[in-house]
């Protein structure tokens, strides 16, 4: 078993008086950290060269004190230790400027990185010879050989498949970068150019965070610097912690989902959750333990979940729409122990396959979500994970000429709806934007016939859950062989508190045709040709509250919007609608009687999600 | 007309409370200035009787006039209010939701477990489907059914919209689809505005352009209306002069152009007063500037080098993308009002604004929130009398405020809290000043900083000192620049191609695209009335590496090899890199501009020594100073100041910091530098 219990060099608060920081000065030093990540994430986009990077925005950065403490991060509840894994290589005192540091080796990072397309670059800072800072620059990169193109398919049964792995290396040793390694990475991919015009914008936007905040320690002083990243820690440390409080009563809290299969005919694989609040010595003590998640998958779908993401996860949620407070290392330090099982699905042992980890990696989050309401807080239902369709194969150029292409098109889903909202419509994840119709056609051989919602998906409920997407395809290539990830068919996205599930994805070709066949929801090897019609339907978020309790107003517009059938509007909602108007007397009559509710909701009303 | 014969120019600025006007004779370079209380109800009455006053004042007739010009915030306030008219979207079939999916992100800085999705201009449930289809080579896949677009307008007419967007699939590459829905609404919908993607953003990427059709919809009635009101009254007034709008790019246009497309007068207002610093900047011989014009809820920053201002294509108004040709500048949410709180002992100053009402505190309206004005107050920036007496400042109010709100929880003295207060908003502000300097690989150092906006110029000093600028120019009448920036402004219009596949450079392709371009220019001029001796214009290529997702503006070169040769320096110069990869043209453009005559600068006349109108005590850091106060009005050209000074006049108030000293400009500006020896 895996015990982390010492969740970084800055765990405990540094004494208020001692602060050299004062709060305008805090306030100051935070704007212009923002600033310069702001900079380095729009230089990425705007240089990258693969439409990975540059139109879906696959990219992050973050900036770590003096010890590799995360203590600016992006707002993706993603990231574990970064520094880590590169400090266990290269002691931090034997650092120069001018160095940089790479790896994607998720096994050797310890899951800081969780698959091998993401490409991590890490660069000290210094003031008067004195290392002051860490600035990183991550982004996924197209494709880095492996099986096929892309790089991650469901067909991988081991990490060797999916591409390159670089282990921690230096980079750039005091200004001399290593060639040969950079030559050696960009051999290995199918679209050189692509790999080499990123780790270009890559490096160029971590040289650019370290001259900004060489020019923030020069302004404000190391100390004062050094000052204000611990107290940006401490204070969402002390915040995590105060609001786990509230939700989380003394003695143990358990919570468990289901990710549905593998790809190889397995699943479907059990996410176990408990978190134990206790007191010891008289202080809290918060314990996060996943030792009873199912076994590892043979296929990719194992998650090596580094300990820092349940911390980091459950430290967004509370943070909220704060915008006064950072998202950083002080969520993971408010869990005193995370516990994970070697062997089990979120902490697989090498050389167990990763690259379909995002399903996993979604469902963590709805079941993160699941844990705080069963303990009562007040957590968004669940979401389905967002929707990958890998197409590869061959087309016909405007010369004549038969070109390979790779197309990794990312589809949104519906997210949980909230106590306060409803679930958000058709959204991928954060930062990560969708490829235009009018971008894809120009650069793929494909034709959309429809890009839409998916009516009836959000799962109904006071608060409706978000919908999901419809995407439908007509393949102008010559042919190409298709890989696609759909989870939460078997285990929808459960409603809460009255709320129902949400609706569950699903991919046909040639709909309603003769040859019309439905694919595996988690599958490769699929093979289209040219006049195919691909239909990709995702799933919506879990509804939350009675849905009778949606003014009828609002499920008028749904139904109006194409969000909610005319069917579904009197079936979950009881609001009768006639020629596009609520009929009231029959809406109250539908209404009166009130069906009854339990805790939560998956395909019917249960006590608990098992 | 654009003629030089009789030229005689009113130029008119609507703000909240006074409509402010300024007449020039662009012979003489006399100018007439005045002001008349706005009318909200109907801004149309205070444009005439502003106009009238000005006439009467330089003792000339209506008939004399030979241009109107107006800044209008008609367009920004209904987007950002969202109160445009009820709009329609026509769209291919099976793409109504575009607009609910948008580009299917949650914002790269917002917390996915609170943030709502803003609510669209316009719902899915008034999105109508046609049946057509056009591919990106602009090839008609499915011909457009004019049946599906009779039964979309019954549907149009049910839902009883006043406007209708049309955005079809790939428009940009084929524009027929859309030009013969629009024919077709138009002849059923006689009452109801219809506009195209065509018409105003032939680009590729269907969210953003539909957007912005579905915008410039949304303000095409009102528009429409108000211009019409405007054209009306003018003409039952005796005037025949053109009346000419400001557009978000810095160009007046005629009106005629913005009935079709207002949403190009999206960011009129800040766009009006980057030209008139510009104007004012050029008369004391500065071309290079960074202005900023601080209100009450926001801050505009702008970077103008050797006298040219920048431009962008990537500019946002509210919740929304609008890629239109507008000012580059960055628009932060600190101003005057922004609102300072404490919170888990952190101080937080903005974005949040306490408005016009109740506003400060110190104003006393009943605002019982610590505002930027109210730290001002508390640290006696402010004379206590402001609008030359007209409105009587509550110190009482605004020390309590930052005492109870800011210095209590934070354990802080009154003073420590109001500079904590200033030095925060200071912070926001220099921020951006970096977004467009340092980040556009320009040294600030290099630049003079130009202060405006009703707060401005309380700011100034700080401001510069921050960012080791050493030369500040204050304009004559820092709170109403529009009207300076309408007088300068010149006509201007941007033609654009976008290749329906990027490709390498074929010089000759783009050289016979240019001259259609310039074809589109010259009808434009005819149009506008723009004489051949002062028409310009200008080819820039947008250019990148094969591959890349953003484009650089590059002047178009006399060959190939010149144009690659300077993308690939300002490439090395933004992102500090260089590729081996192909160079890419992606969109051609024309730059048209009919250039104003330059109105000459009323020039003040010498003064040695204006006699100070009183002392008021400053809290600096080191203590209390009492420091002079002179009113603007006294000042004489040659006049030497030397901070610590406070300059007080009509619409705003200057502070001259400890360390800077100053001379009064012939112009009116002042301009200030940083005395050798003072830490930056």
């Amino acid at each position: 078993m895996l015990r982390s219990t010492d969740p970084g060099p800055s765990q405990f608060d540094p004494s208020e008086s001692a602060n050299v920081c004062d709060p305008v000065t805090l306030e100051i030093v935070r704007g212009a950290i923002g600033a310069a990540q702001a900079e380095m994430e729009a230089l990425l986009e705007r240089t990258a060269i693969s439409a990975f990077i540059r139109e879906k925005k696959d990219f992050y950065t973050a900036l770590f004190d003096r010890d590799g403490v995360m203590a600016v991060g992006s707002m993706v509840p993603i990231f574990g230790d970064i520094t880590g894994p590169v400090f266990a290589e290269f002691s931090p005192d034997s650092m120069r400027p001018g160095d940089l540091y790479w790896y994607n080796d998720c096994y050797g990072s310890r899951g800081a990185v969780s698959h091998s397309n993401d490409q991590v670059l890490l660069a000290p800072v210094f003031k008067d010879g004195k290392r002051q800072a860490f600035v990183m620059s991550w982004a996924h990169f197209a494709d880095i050989g492996g099986i096929r193109p892309g790089s991650i398919s469901p067909d991988a049964t081991e990490i060797f498949q999916e591409g390159i792995i670089v282990p921690p290396t230096k980079l750039i040793d005091a200004g001399q970068t290593n060639e040969a390694a950079l030559a050696i990475f960009h051999r290995n991919s199918r679209f050189p150019e692509q790999s080499l015009g990123d780790m270009r914008a890559l490096m160029a936007s971590v040289e650019l965070g370290v001259k900004r905040v060489t020019e923030i320690l020069d302004r404000f002083g190391a100390d004062v610097v050094a000052d204000a990243l611990a107290q940006l820690l401490s204070r969402t440390r002390r915040l995590v912690r105060s609001r786990l409080a509230e939700t989380f009563p003394y003695g143990t809290h358990c919570f468990t989902d289901a990710i549905d299969s593998d790809g190889h005919g397995n699943g479907p694989f059990k996410i176990r959750f408990a978190l134990t609040r206790e007191k010891a010595n008289g202080h809290d003590r918060f314990i996060f333990d996943a030792t009873e998640t199912d076994d590892q998958a043979p296929g990719p779908v194992n998650f090596l979940m580094n300990p820092g993401v349940p911390g980091m996860a459950l430290g967004l949620y509370y943070l909220g729409g704060d915008t006064s407070q950072v998202c950083n290392a002080g969520g993971p330090q408010a869990l005193d122990e995370v516990r994970l099982r070697e062997g089990s699905l979120l902490w697989p042992r090498f050389p167990a396959p990763l690259g379909m980890r995002g399903l996993t990696m979604m469902r963590t989050l709805a079941a993160l979500n699941g844990l705080v309401n069963v303990a009562g807080g007040g957590a968004p239902a669940a979401h389905s994970a967002y929707v990958i369709a890998i197409m590869r194969g061959t087309f016909i150029n405007d010369s004549g000429v038969r070109e390979r292409f790779l197309l990794a098109d990312g589809i949104g889903v519906g997210y949980g709806a909230r106590p306060f909202a409803d679930g958000i419509d058709a959204v991928y994840f954060v930062a990560q934007e969708n490829y235009p119709v009018e971008f894809l056609e120009v650069g793929y051989p494909v034709r959309l016939r429809e890009y839409g919602v998916v009516r009836d998906s959000g799962g109904p409920g006071r608060f409706r859950g978000g919908c999901g997407i419809v995407r439908e395809y007509e393949i102008l290539a010559e042919e190409l062989v298709l890989a696609i990830r759909i989870d939460s068919v078997q285990n929808p996205p459960w409603g809460i508190a009255g709320g129902m599930s949400g609706g569950v994805g699903r991919v046909t070709v040639n709909p309603g045709a003769a040859d019309e066949r439905v694919l595996a929801p988690l599958s490769d090897g699929n093979r289209l040709q040219r006049g195919d019609v691909l239909r990709i339907e995702t799933g919506g978020g879990g509804g939350h509250g009675h849905p009778f309790d949606r003014p009828d107003a609002a499920v008028l517009e749904d139904v109006l919007g194409g969000f909610v059938s005319y069917e579904a509007a009197e079936r979950h909602y009881g609001v009768v609608i006639l020629n596009g108007v609520v009929d009231h007397a029959a809406t109250r009559d539908r209404r009166a009687p009130r069906f009854p509710v339990l805790a939560f909701h998956r395909r019917e009303y249960v006590d608990a999600i098992t | 007309m654009l003629s030089p014969k009789s030229p005689l120019s009113v130029a008119v600025d609507i703000g909240g409370t006074f409509t402010d006007i300024a007449l020039l004779d662009r012979t003489t370079g006399q100018v007439w200035r005045t002001k008349t209380p706005s009318t909200p109800a109907d801004p149309s009455k205070a444009f005439l009787t502003g106009i009238n006053l000005a006439l009467s004042m330089a003792d000339r007739s209506a008939g004399a006039l030979t241009q109107v010009l107006h800044g209008t915030t008609v367009a920004t306030n209904m987007i950002l209010e969202g109160k445009g008219a009820p709009t329609a979207l026509v769209t291919t079939r099976g793409f109504r939701h575009v607009l609910a999916i948008g580009r299917q992100d949650i914002p790269r800085k917002a917390n996915l477990y609170t943030w709502i999705k803003p609510k669209r201009p316009v719902p899915p449930s008034r999105i109508v489907e046609i049946d057509e289809r056009i591919d990106p080579g602009g090839i008609v896949r499915l011909s457009l059914d004019e049946k599906s677009v009779a039964e979309a307008a019954e549907a149009l007419r049910a839902m009883q919209v006043k406007a209708v967007a049309v955005c079809l699939l790939h428009a940009f590459a084929n524009p027929a689809h859309e030009r013969r829905v629009v024919a077709i609404l138009r002849e059923a919908l006689p009452d109801v505005a219809v506009t195209s993607s065509t018409d105003i953003l032939p680009v590729v990427r269907e969210y953003e352009r539909s957007l912005t059709t579905v915008l410039n919809a949304t303000v095409m009635p009102g528009v429409t209306t108000y211009i019409g009101r405007l054209e009306q009254r003018l003409k039952t007034k005796g005037v025949e002069a053109p009346l000419l709008l400001m557009q978000s790019n810095g160009g007046v246009a005629g009106s005629s152009t913005i009935r079709q497309a207002p949403a190009l007068t999206a960011l009129s207002g800040p766009a009006a007063g980057v030209v008139g610093a510009r104007a004012i900047a050029a008369a004391c011989g500065i071309r290079d500037l960074i202005t900023v014009d601080i209100g009450g809820t926001s801050a505009d920053i702008c970077l103008i080098k050797d006298g040219r201002i920048g431009l962008t294509q990537s500019g946002r108004i509210g919740d929304w993308p609008l890629p239109l040709p507008m000012v580059d500048m960055v628009t932060i949410g600190a101003g005057g009002g922004s609102i300072a709180d404490v919170a888990d002992s952190t101080l937080t100053v903005g974005p949040r604004s306490a408005g016009a009402r109740p506003g400060p505190a110190a104003y006393g309206h009943g605002g019982d929130l610590a505002t930027v004005t109210d730290a001002h107050v508390v640290l006696g920036h402010l004379p206590d009398r402001l609008l030359d007496g007209g409105m009587a400042l509550d110190v009482a109010a605004a020390r309590g405020v930052v005492a109870d709100r800011v210095a209590e929880p934070l354990g802080l003295s009154v003073e420590a809290a109001a500079r904590g207060i200033l030095a925060i908003v200071d912070n926001h502000m220099v921020g951006a000043v970096r977004v467009v300097s340092v980040e556009r690989g320009h040294d600030p150092r290099d630049f003079t900083l130009v202060p405006f906006g009703g707060a401005g110029p309380l700011h100034g000093c700080a401001l510069a000192t921050l960012l080791g600028i050493s030369r500040i120019m204050i304009p004559p009448a820092p709170g109403v620049l529009c009207a300076d920036g309408l007088l300068a402004a010149d006509l201007k219009a941007e033609f654009n191609r976008t290749l329906p596949k990027a490709g390498l450079i074929d010089f000759d392709v783009a050289n016979g695209i240019f001259a259609e371009l310039e074809a589109e220019a010259g009808s434009w001029f005819e149009a506008e009335g723009v004489l051949p001796e002062v028409r310009l214009s200008n080819r820039v290529a947008l250019l990148r590496y094969h591959g890349q997702g953003g484009e650089l503006a590059v002047a178009w070169g006399g060959t190939k090899e010149e144009t690659e040769a300077a993308f690939a320096s300002q490439h090395l110069a933004l992102y500090g890199f260089t590729l081996d990869s192909p160079v890419e043209l992606i969109t051609l453009r024309v730059e048209a501009t009919g250039r104003t005559a330059k109105q000459p600068v009323t020039m003040l006349s010498e003064r040695a020594a204006a006699p100070t109108a009183g002392y008021k005590t400053v809290q600096f850091e080191m203590g209390g100073v009492d420091v002079p106060v002179f009113d603007r009005k006294q000042l004489g050209a040659g006049q030497k100041l030397a901070g610590p000074v406070i300059l007080t006049q009509l619409d705003t108030t200057t502070l001259v910091l400890p360390g800077w000293s100053g001379v009064v400009h012939p112009s009116g500006a002042i301009l200030l530098t940083r005395d050798a020896g003072v830490p930056q």
